[in-house]
């Protein structure tokens, strides 16, 4: 192609993109073996095992997130393959699921009205400043939806992904231990309950624990997205002005 | 081999609904995430199948297994909003972990007690 003098792709790139996933990689394996080597405790959450000695190497070298990012993009690109798969547990279990349409209906209107609320009102309290507060809303659905509701309500979009990770990894890390102490014993219950609060990364966590869990969040995790963008931004509008 | 390519091939159907899923929702300009119509394209087809294929089956398990490998990047990009998150960090943290468990409680309570009444097998594992 250098005849025409025109690079149709950039290998350095694509080796700098490979390399950063190979880090991933190697510290995803790591996080796993301590994760296991601790019983699979929950507290030893992968995402925040691998991720943090990842910030600390990036921040040690210097070296700017948009780098790492070219990597990171395609792993993020491969959430949407790997979300499709629920279909599967989905299938298997759906008469189960199509059984608890009641519960499911109730546990969504509740679940995600406290969500929103409580971190609006918490974080107002608190002495958030409004721009935070706005972006606190949407803090329980999945980072694409959460940053649009955000932007839709005059909230920060990218400070709206850095709250509904750090929401995912508090219900992965302590979810199961909350239950425990709720009384709260139910694997469906667990699991939608997950899924509302915590989205993806609970969701991971919850098919960590078991199958029927798993796929009651995934499927909190979706109606949730839905319900919140279709009916926060209202909401915003009627109270807020 | 053989059991390579048919998990390549399932792999290449996963990311084929999500990107049908995708564009349907950015054509009809749907408030749903791409994706979420993905996961009822390939639950139609295996309702369609009645079955589900066995390397579709095995690469499904295997991502979802490992569906927090897929979150490290999301992770990782926090630490550029770490100026922005410092502004304001204990009203963030305390109420992002109060919130959490809030909505923990009134979604994992409401669904339980509900179940209850509404009888449906139990499942308390």
């Amino acid at each position: 192609m250098s005849d025409i003098g025109i690079k149709l792709i950039y290998w350095d790139r694509v080796l700098e993109a490979g390399f950063w996933i190979l880090l991933t990689l190697f510290f995803y394996y790591l996080a796993l073996r301590i994760q296991r080597a601790l019983g699979g405790t929950p507290l030893a959450n992968p995402v925040l095992l691998a991720s943090a000695p990842i910030i600390a190497l990036l921040s040690a070298a210097d070296i700017w997130v948009g780098d790492y990012q070219m990597g990171g993009q395609a792993l993020i690109w491969l959430l949407g393959p790997a979300t499709v798969g629920l279909a599967v547990p989905l299938y298997r279990n759906f008469a189960r699921v199509r059984s608890a349409l009641v519960p499911m209906a109730v546990s969504l209107v509740a679940g995600s009205v406290v969500a929103v609320l409580s971190a609006v009102i918490i974080g107002d309290a608190m002495g958030a400043s409004l721009e935070t507060v706005r972006s606190l809303a949407p803090k329980s659905v999945t980072t694409p939806i959460a940053m649009g509701i955000a932007e839709e309500i005059g909230g920060y979009a990218s400070l709206t992904a850095a709250f509904v990770i750090i929401t995912g990894i508090i219900g992965a890390v302590f979810g199961a231990m909350f239950f425990n102490f709720c009384r709260i014993s139910d694997a469906r219950a667990r699991g939608f309950a997950m899924g509302i609060a915590a989205h993806g990364i609970g969701t991971a966590r919850a098919f960590q624990e078991d199958e029927v869990s798993g796929t009651f969040s995934g499927v909190a995790m979706a109606l949730n997205g839905i319900v919140t963008a279709l009916v926060l931004p209202l909401l915003w509008l009627a109270f807020a002005g | 081999m053989r059991a390579f390519s048919r998990l390549a091939l399932a792999f290449l159907v996963l990311a084929a609904c999500d990107t049908a899923g995708r564009v349907i929702v950015w054509g009809l300009a749907l408030p749903v995430p791409g994706t979420v119509v993905g996961i009822l394209i390939l639950l139609a087809a295996i309702v369609a199948l009645r079955r589900v294929p066995e390397p579709l089956k095995e690469m499904a398990e295997f991502l979802l297994a490992h569906l927090n490998f897929f979150y490290i990047p999301a992770g990782v990009g926090v630490m550029a909003y770490a100026a922005l998150l410092a502004d304001d960090l204990w009203p963030i943290l305390i109420a992002l972990f109060a919130s959490t468990f809030l909505a923990m409680f009134a979604a994992g309570l409401a669904f339980q007690v509900v179940a209850r009444f509404t009888g449906g097998k139990g499942d308390g594992a």
